[in-house]
């Protein structure tokens, strides 16, 4: 995921007959699939699957500030964490835990969860959001914050809105939906975007390599629609969530 | 870690010694195990591991690697624990490395005997290609999703899992390497009938307990856990915790480990099966 290799001018990653590298279409998802409550010992979890990447989050908390000098007083304080396993990617490498990469992302994530929680309404504590990657296969950013939101939806915690999150790229002169690992170390660019859904507001916006502005405009419409479906897909897992929780309890 | 009032704690502590513990199990009996392999594709083997809310993913990856000179004629293996944030914010940043070593030094102890390999669960002479040239390398890597007690059985009982499934990809790896001359065709799959399971034992009290829950474990004031393998043979002994333990109680506990090793290595083998056969299946 991190080791870009080299932009390969041979590789087409568009057949003639406009099909990517694994059979998507230029507009097309992976397969996602989302479920709730992995981690019993956590106030929210969710296992988030995006095609073969795979990520966990769990969310602890509102609870009482751990490091006492970091307590807010007007609101909680959001901490993230992401770890990435050794086995995740397809090369062993072995990764200390906090090297720059992981920081940036625990940071893009926590800003991005900040924007959509209410944090005013629960001054003086302290949620804590753990994103564990199992498998990389590209766009784990967006596979965390997806999952995330589905954890701190599942804790209960108080929020504006959810924030869905997808990644597109233009390569050979397409717009491309979520971007595979292959895709992803092109070299093209990738542009990973988060909304908040209903209030259609941009709450991430990272993007690589130089585009054009016509280009631009069609891959931020393109990931914008990605982030929708994605929006659709993760409100029917919290409705049959809640239905479920409905049923155990015999209302 | 644990929030427990003074009545929990008596409750907990009563309930062992009448051998009743608080999820109605009896000193001896473990929690339901089940096992899924095949979860990690990136793997040449994975399994995760569910014994009661304790959940442990292992993977085990195989790379071609060049002996070391001290032991031409044998692979190597290196073992590592990883506790995930996810499982408690205890284990954030460099919270859980304590932990983990504690762990991966444990496990290492108990599946790769000392220093000259002599006497592992493991046999790393058959992890030998070609002597002095080339060697398998396996990387077994644990990681813990939920922590609820007795983690290092769970990660002992998993590594004896992830093995067995090694090679059905390392024939693919093996092809690659053009000076690698492969002259049998078919697997050949680690014999792991000798590779050990851990057992621990805690001692609570006057009593010690198989498979203890998170709660359970607070209250620990020592712990033992015996490697053994299936034909009975002892593997490795780690005692952990602070307090002493009588030298008689270590040979009772060895005995009583190696009892109820015998049932977790049958109900290990037959979830291991049944979970191959369902991923064959699907």
């Amino acid at each position: 995921m991190d080791r870009r290799i080299p932009l390969r001018k041979e590789i087409e990653y568009l057949s003639p007959e406009g099909l990517r590298l694994d059979g998507r279409l230029p507009s097309e998802l992976r397969q996602i699939s989302a479920q709730i409550g992995a981690v019993p010992n956590a106030d929210g979890s969710a296992v988030f699957e995006m095609g073969n990447t795979k990520v966990i989050a769990a969310v602890y908390g509102p609870r009482k500030v751990q490091n006492w000098g970091q307590q807010i007083n007007d609101q909680a304080l959001v901490r993230c964490e992401y770890s990435v396993a050794n086995f995740s990617t397809g090369d062993r490498v072995r990764r200390p835990k906090g090297d720059r990469r992981s920081t940036e992302i625990s940071l893009v994530i926590r800003q991005t969860m900040e924007a959509c929680i209410m944090t005013h309404q629960m001054p003086r504590t302290q949620i804590d959001i753990y994103v564990q990657v199992l498998q990389a296969d590209g766009g784990t950013r967006s596979a965390c914050i997806n999952a995330a939101t589905l954890a701190l939806a599942a804790a209960g915690i108080p929020m504006k809105d959810l924030v869905t999150s997808c990644g597109a790229g233009y390569l050979n002169g397409t717009p491309l939906l979520d971007l595979n690992y292959v895709e992803d170390s092109a070299g093209g660019p990738d542009v990973i975007l988060g909304i908040l859904p209903t209030l259609n507001r941009v709450t991430l916006l990272q993007a690589d390599s130089k585009l054009t502005m016509d280009a631009f405009e069609s891959v931020m419409q393109l990931v914008t629609e990605g982030c929708m479906a994605v929006a659709d897909y993760i409100r029917s897992v919290l409705r049959e969530h809640t239905k479920q929780l409905e049923l155990r309890r015999g209302v | 870690m644990v929030g427990l009032s003074t009545g929990e704690k008596h409750f907990i502590k009563g309930g062992i010694d009448q051998d009743l513990r608080s999820d109605g199990r009896r000193r001896l009996t473990y929690r339901p195990i089940s096992v899924e392999t095949g979860v990690i594709p990136q793997a040449n083997g994975s399994a995760r591991l569910r014994m009661g809310e304790t959940d442990v993913i292992a993977t085990v990856k195989a790379e071609i690697g060049k002996p070391s000179h001290l032991h031409p004629n044998r692979g190597k293996v290196s073992i590592s624990v990883d506790c995930s944030a996810i499982a408690s914010p205890v284990f954030e940043g460099r919270g859980g490395e304590e932990l983990s070593t504690e762990l991966s030094v444990a496990l290492q102890r108990c599946l790769l005997g000392g220093k000259s390999g002599a006497g592992a669960g493991i046999d790393l002479l058959s992890l030998n290609v070609m002597e002095g040239k080339i060697c398998w390398d396996l990387y077994i890597e644990g990681l813990v999703i939920n922590a609820d007690g007795n983690l290092l059985d769970a990660l002992g009982a998993l590594s004896n899992t992830g093995i067995p499934k090694v090679n059905v990809a390392a024939e693919f790896s093996a092809e690659e390497q053009p000076e690698v001359d492969i002259s049998d065709e078919d697997f050949l799959r680690f014999d792991t009938s000798s590779v050990p399971v851990v057992i621990t034992l805690t001692k609570v009290g006057k009593h010690y307990i198989v498979d203890a829950t998170l709660e359970e474990e607070s209250h620990m004031s020592s712990a033992i856990s015996v490697s053994i393998n299936s034909r009975g043979q002892i593997c490795g002994l780690t005692k952990r915790g602070g307090a002493g333990v009588d030298p008689s109680v270590v040979l009772d506990i060895i005995s009583v480990a190696k009892h109820v090793s015998e049932h977790f290595i049958m109900k290990l083998d037959s979830e291991i099966s049944a979970a191959e056969a369902d991923e064959a299946g699907s």
